[in-house]
């Protein structure tokens, strides 16, 4: 229950006082002359009475020792008042069930808030003090029907529906935590058993290690999680493979990005292909792929430091390096070049012509 | 012997780097945190402070900021699992002397630290890739004129960085003198930190960084 505020408000004493000391207290109360407190409540006499009313509210309220005789008769006085300045009965009629249900609501206390709501007799009281209200200051009936409809809806749905907006807000924020989990679950959690599992075979746990930073820090930095979208997604993907399948160490570096299309998911296949024979063949530990856009061609160069090779010493049947990686380059417009020696290291470099440029 | 101080938040990090420099390097202090980095720095006074790029109350760039001015013979080399370019292109702009990433061995940790105390820069392959795009061709409007461009020379060299060659091997490749692949990449260092703001910002904003 809320606490009516009480006015420090006291009758004055004999020494000032001309019927019930009212003015003279008013007076000093508020730090003005007691004469113009008396003339201020003889001018409101003379409006339907209210200032003698009032009088007799403030008489009964006395530093709130009868609140409610006071309430009474205030509201009384302010129902002459607004008679006297011309509003017919009937509005005064409603603006008074108005000022009560705002009462009730001060009384009993009402929230709209999650959880609270309006004590019912306020809305009531306060629906038909507007309907009462506008019905008298000449508002058309067209109005005052969808009005009222729209103000009690309000009035009895707006906590429900807060609270509704409450649940739906939360609700949101679970499902994202569930997602998080679910992610953490499929992902950091599967690795860690299986790092655990694999404890000691180093260069698997390594890999799988890597591969679940690669895979986490892309869901974090966000670029096209799942399926690749862009070119150097799809590389880092291939890198990722090959990392898992080999246990080598891929270092993706890359300047400028394209998003995906035929010629260049070619050209992620003759990368992919390129890492792998250095992955089985070059005895290196770490592959680095450099990932180039310029105006007018992508390159992407797949090298490693390992035993390199001789490339008039590979068998004519063995179609690796020819077909996956040359023939699919020219397939799809562009060259492959392959740089090696035995003993200094392999370097490919894959070359496509910027298509629409 | 070249005195560092280890700035990272993580302290099982911190043993291993440690442990991996201990003999090369003295480590001087280590810090996890920009306010126990700062006071640290200022009191030890280091050749080379170890920073990583994300600190729990704030960033690397927050360590240098706090600190470069008043010790300028301190350098500072950013060591980091960020794929984000705008870490760390940040926090050279700042004015670290380079950045590699935690992948790299301990071996050329080492060398790296030695490098950067000397006054060279150093780049990691990811870092040069990063720069090359920050740099790129085409990527600039016609009233940008007073920024500072890329030589073909500076251009080719951070290709070569971000293709995986050390700098010996570069200098190979090029017939240039390392000294000469060095100053190169210093010369990028210093127009990647002169670079105007709105270039990088524009960038980054291209990339949907920003």
């Amino acid at each position: 229950m809320t606490q009516i505020p009480v006015l420090p408000f006291e009758r004055s004493g004999h020494d000032d006082r001309v019927i019930a000391g009212v003015c003279g207290g008013l007076a000093s109360t508020l730090g003005v002359d007691a004469t113009l407190v008396r003339l201020v409540f003889a001018l409101l006499s003379l409006a339907g009475g209210a200032g003698i009313l009032l009088y007799l509210a403030l008489w009964a309220y006395d530093g709130g020792r009868r609140t409610w005789p006071a309430a009474v008769l205030i509201a009384a006085a302010a129902g002459s008042l607004l008679l006297a300045l011309g509003l017919s009965s009937g509005a005064v009629f409603g603006v008074g069930l108005i000022v009560a249900g705002l009462g009730v609501i001060l009384v009993r206390g009402g929230s709209m808030r999650q959880g609270g709501s309006l004590p019912k007799l306020a809305i009531v009281l306060m629906l038909i003090g507007a309907v009462t209200l506008l019905g008298h200051v000449g508002a058309s009936n067209s109005f005052i029907g969808p009005g009222a409809v729209v103000g009690t809806l309000l009035l009895v749905l707006g906590p429900w529906i807060w609270q509704l907006w409450r649940e739906h807000l939360e609700r949101i924020r679970l499902e994202e935590r569930a997602e998080v989990a679910a992610r953490i679950h499929d992902s950091v959690l599967q690795t860690l058993a299986l790092v655990q599992r694999h404890a000691d075979d180093a260069t698997r746990v390594s890999a799988v290690a890597r591969r679940q930073e690669r895979e986490l820090r892309r869901w974090l930095y966000g670029s096209g999680f799942g399926d690749a979208v862009t070119l150097a997604d799809a590389l880092a993907e291939a890198a990722t493979e090959v990392e898992e399948l080999h246990g080598v160490r891929v270092e993706l570096a890359s300047a400028g990005d394209l998003p995906l299309d035929e010629s260049l998911e070619q050209l992620v296949l003759a990368a992919r292909e390129a890492m792998t024979n250095a992955a089985k063949f070059s005895t290196s530990e770490e592959i680095s792929i450099y990932l180039e856009t310029n105006g007018d061609h992508v390159a992407v160069f797949v090298r490693d430091r390992g035993i390199g090779f001789d490339r008039a010493a590979v068998p004519a049947d063995r179609r690796g390096v020819a077909e996956s990686i040359e023939g699919r380059m020219r397939r799809a417009g562009g060259t492959a070049a392959v740089t090696s020696a035995p003993g200094s290291g392999t370097e490919v470099e894959l070359t496509l012509p910027r298509a629409g440029q | 012997m070249i005195r560092v101080v280890l700035v990272d938040d993580h302290e099982l990090f911190r043993a291993g780097v440690r442990g991996e420099l201990g003999a090369a390097v003295e480590i001087a202090g280590e810090a996890g945190s920009v306010a126990e980095a700062v006071p640290l720095i200022r009191e030890v006074d280091p050749d080379v402070v170890l920073l990583d790029v994300h600190l729990p109350d704030g960033g690397g760039e927050a360590v240098i900021a706090a600190v470069a001015q008043e010790r300028p013979g301190v350098k500072f080399l950013a060591l980091s699992v960020s794929d984000a370019a705008e870490d760390v292109i940040g926090v050279i702009r700042a004015g670290a002397r380079g950045y590699v990433t935690k992948t790299i061995s301990s071996d050329e940790l080492a060398d790296a630290v030695v490098r950067v105390a000397e006054g060279d820069a150093v780049f990691s392959p990811r870092l040069a890739g990063f720069v090359l795009d920050a740099f790129r061709e085409g990527a600039r409007v016609g009233d940008d004129a007073e920024l500072e461009n890329l030589t073909a020379r500076e251009r080719e060299v951070l290709q070569q960085i971000a293709r995986g060659y050390k700098y010996k091997e570069i200098a190979a490749r090029l017939h240039l003198s390392v000294k000469t692949v060095e100053a190169h990449v210093s010369s990028v260092l210093r127009k990647l930190q002169l670079s105007s703001r709105a270039e990088l910002t524009r960038w980054a904003h291209e990339r949907r960084l920003i």
